[in-house]
């Protein structure tokens, strides 16, 4: 019952995020925007996988963890290479 | 009654929710890029961690499967400030440099007329 509060909360925290990504014009805020997402949703993911029980949805949400930004972090370089142009 | 464990993993969980609000609120009102940066990778990362040490209580079964996720979280989000962060501000600090280039070159050149 808790977890199941904790997690309506933690869905709630995730559309703050997902509200200034379609508000604002700025690249560099809806990039903030989508990097707190995508943590977001991985922890979500490790939630739902102790409220089940069931691990391999846990491994998934490690996946994205240790994947990590990377794509993010690539797409900043792109943009602030373009931006120079 | 509720063990002391759970409720010590249900405390952590809470205070990793309220982390993930302190630092997504402030993606609302109207600061800088960095400002924001600072509160969201803070608010995300420790908030994330607590959450999922929360976990970890409820499921120490699964300790290395949630150890490599805090520590993951820990690298990742850490570089994704630093790199938005450089980018976001990349031309405000290559002016900045260009600036004091320029002044030392004039100081320099002024300096040798003296001499």
């Amino acid at each position: 019952m808790i977890l199941d509060l904790a997690l309506i909360a933690m869905i709630a925290a995730v559309l703050i995020p997902l509200y200034t990504a379609w508000k604002t014009g700025d690249i560099w805020q809806t990039m903030l925007a989508f990097s707190s997402i995508s943590t977001k949703t991985a922890v979500i993911i490790l939630l739902v996988s102790v409220l089940r029980d069931d691990w391999m949805i846990g491994v998934a949400g490690v996946i994205i963890l240790s994947v990590g930004n990377a794509g993010l972090m690539l797409l900043a370089q792109i943009i602030k290479r373009i931006e120079k142009l | 009654m509720i063990s002391l464990i759970k409720l010590v993993s249900y405390v952590c969980i809470g205070v990793g929710i309220w982390f993930w609000f302190w630092g997504t609120l402030s993606l609302l009102n109207g600061r800088s890029v960095l400002f924001k940066l600072h509160t969201l990778s803070v608010g995300d990362t420790l908030g994330s961690i607590l959450i999922i040490f929360g976990l970890l209580l409820l499921r120490p079964q699964e300790f290395p499967l949630l150890i490599l996720a805090i520590i993951s979280l820990t690298v990742w989000n850490t570089m994704l400030g630093y790199v938005i962060a450089y980018s976001s501000t990349s031309d405000e600090y290559d002016q900045v440099i260009e600036e004091t280039l320029i002044e030392e070159s004039l100081g320099r050149s002024g300096r040798e007329s003296y001499e």
